[in-house]
């Protein structure tokens, strides 16, 4: 194995650039005890792979955490020129989001709430009060040491999609506009089917959506003002699928 | 000069010759495994609603959704009952090999494999813990995670006495078998278009599949010791290059968290914590809530506290002994937010990120607990203990002959 490695310095060493740079442990001045490991164990075709392996892995690892730490800033002059390369290699698998609670937490309580018009058994027509959904997620959270996403996530998020795909005229903007309205649809449908006595009873035609936004009061010991009003969004009725109709979403 | 090369010389030796942190990377594996694990089995009644072809957001939906952004998820190959209670279930086992350290590096791509196709598949049922699980499950399959605390380093041991014993090792039947039964399924997937979507990550699944079969190949004859040490060199930069991609990933999130928080008003005037406390989407015990939040001295402190933690702690990777404080100051916050806000797996996936940076001399001793702990466990039951494993065991002799 020495032998090998003595004589590999001489031809290696003066073409190796900075990037495949290879040991130059002296193997003479070593006592031959330690079995040697790693690069210093190959003879030099194999060093020369290892070493350009070496390099992919570096220049690689590199790249991916410069592309993360470019989509993580905030807009500059590197990302204004070579945005979509950063997009284009960031998205999808490495989409990451750490804003949490930043810069500012929320600080509205936005309620999610729904009505149906149901055809009932009779023939006739109902239209329902107000269920306030976020408030029965609400209740399912408190008390409970491991929330289901369906109760944390599932509507709140629906929400928020919803919200960030369309315009303040509730109008859709692009394909996921179009997508949020009938997750939400969908979902209001489910949980009415699931928890509401009336739309039980009969068939939902169709739902209306409205959120509620409440400030969080602000706490005992700061002198801020603000109203303890609901401020709230409604959005047109919308008919379910016949496939929602039935009970499809489950 | 001279002392460049040399430092850089060194510098290639270390990274050539083992897979370093083989404690730490055995930790965030069954940190980031254990979570995931957790979280199927806590859902585990709510799957079809989060993830099942009927569900609110429906097969149709996540279909024209990923056709757009290219995510992959295997569960949209078929809007099938079953084929989505088999995903739910491999999903589950993967997890569970994983953690155990079973066959890992199969195990790691499984589990990858099951997270992205249940997270890709409902992406807005989300939260920060399944970012960070989405991020690692990828990066997990780079590295050597299984070395210690696994079946695997069992299994290695074993063979080791054997074969010290002068005896014949029995030949590995699972092996070949699983890596049978893998490439099948990537190649049914491929000819019948279900890889059509996007090309990353089944490229990797047949990067990996292929060199699992490399290495096994190698492995077989005792003639080719060159390339079974090359191989063996590629890994353990691989998992060199993985290592300190999870730990700048990590640093990322808390840079991420602090940098952005510091721009915010309620941030500065020390208030922004009360606020969370008190949406009813995060508050499982509004009493807690109150009491926490009835002094504005405390939720200043807290506040300030947590910006500067999270500002800080790259810089604190520079000193040991500093950095090992902020990362109890963080495991401690994590946990707290766990019951507090109710997001146990996303404080349990952090938890499992921040580990990643935990000294070996505790980590080694956490093992000897957690296997004497086992041990009484087992002689109380009447089970056998098997030997304690050293760390040289792992990283010296035998370490090219377990992927």
């Amino acid at each position: 194995m020495d032998a090998y490695d003595e004589d590999s310095r001489g031809p290696q060493a003066p073409d190796g650039s900075a990037g495949t740079r290879l040991p130059e442990e002296p193997p003479e001045h070593h006592p031959p005890s330690p079995p040697r490991t790693g690069v210093a164990a190959l003879s030099p075709r194999y060093q020369v792979a290892a070493a350009l392996a070496l390099a992919v892995v570096a220049v690689a690892g590199c790249v991916h955490l410069l592309m993360v730490f470019l989509s993580l800033a905030p807009a500059n002059t590197v990302t204004k020129q070579h945005g979509q390369a950063v997009q284009d290699w960031v998205y999808p698998e490495f989409e990451q989001n750490w804003k949490l609670f930043a810069p500012n937490p929320l600080q509205q309580n936005i309620a999610v709430q729904v009505r149906a018009e149901v055809r009932m058994r009779d023939g006739g027509l109902r239209t329902t009060g107000w269920t306030d959904l976020s408030a029965q997620d609400g209740r399912a959270i408190d008390g409970n040491p491991v929330p289901s996403h369906t109760q944390q996530n599932e509507l709140r998020r629906a929400w928020d999609f919803f919200a960030a795909t369309h315009g303040g005229d509730n109008r859709p903007v692009g394909m996921r506009g179009s997508l949020s309205e009938q997750y939400l649809r969908r979902l209001v449908a489910m949980r009415l089917y699931r928890d509401d006595p009336t739309s039980r009873e009969g068939v939902i035609q169709r739902v209306q959506v409205r959120s509620s936004t409440t400030n969080v009061p602000p706490p005992s010991w700061s002198r801020e003002q603000i109203s303890d009003k609901p401020v709230y969004r409604v959005l047109p009725w919308w008919s379910l699928t016949s496939d929602e109709a039935a009970g499809g979403v489950r | 000069m001279n002392g460049l090369s040399l430092t850089l010389s060194r510098g290639v030796a270390r990274v050539t010759e083992a897979a370093l942190g083989p404690y730490q990377s055995a930790v965030i594996r069954i940190g980031f495994a254990g979570t995931w694990l957790l979280f199927l089995l806590r859902e585990f009644p709510h799957r079809q609603e989060l993830y099942g072809p009927s569900g609110p957001w429906g097969w149709n939906l996540a279909k024209e959704l990923t056709a757009d952004n290219h995510a992959f998820t295997a569960l949209l190959w078929s809007d099938g009952r079953l084929w989505f209670e088999f995903c739910y279930t491999l999903a589950v086992l993967a997890a569970t090999a994983l953690m155990l350290g079973w066959r890992t590096r199969t195990a790691s791509l499984l589990f990858m494999v099951g997270v992205l196709s249940l997270q890709n598949r409902s992406v807005f049922v989300g939260d920060g813990g399944d970012n960070v699980l989405h991020l690692m499950s990828i990066y997990l399959v780079f590295t050597r995670c299984g070395q210690v605390w696994s079946l695997d380093a069992r299994r290695a041991a074993r063979v080791a006495a054997t074969r010290a014993r002068g005896e014949r090792v029995p030949a590995d039947r699972v092996g070949p078998v699983l890596w049978a039964v893998l490439g099948l399924a990537l190649g049914t997937a491929t000819l019948t278009g279900r890889f059509d979507n996007g090309w990353l990550i089944p490229a990797l699944l047949w990067t990996a599949w292929a060199v699992l079969g490399l290495w096994w190949a190698v492995g077989r004859r005792a003639a080719w010791h060159e390339p079974r040490a090359l191989l063996d060199v590629i890994a353990n930069v691989l998992h060199n290059g993985a290592l300190v991609v999870i730990m700048a990933e990590a640093c990322l999130i808390y840079a991420t968290a602090g940098w952005y928080k510091v721009q915010g008003s309620r941030w500065q005037d020390g208030t922004a914590v009360y606020y969370p406390l008190h949406l009813d989407y995060f508050s499982p015990w509004p009493g807690l809530a109150d009491l926490m939040s009835s002094s504005g001295t405390i939720m200043m402190i807290v506040a300030y506290g947590t910006v500067m933690v999270q500002v800080a702690f790259p810089f604190t990777l520079f000193n040991r002994r500093v950095k090992n404080v902020l990362l109890v100051l963080m495991m401690t916050e994590h946990a707290v937010i766990a019951v507090v806000l109710g997001l146990p797996f996303f404080s349990l996936a952090m938890i499992a990120a921040d580990a990643v940076f935990l000294p070996t001399s505790f980590l080694r001793r956490l093992g000897d607990l957690a296997a004497r702990a086992r041990g009484r466990l087992t002689r109380s039951t009447g089970g056998t203990v098997p030997a304690p494993r050293s760390p040289e065991d792992s990283t010296a002799d035998h370490v090219g002959f377990t992927a």
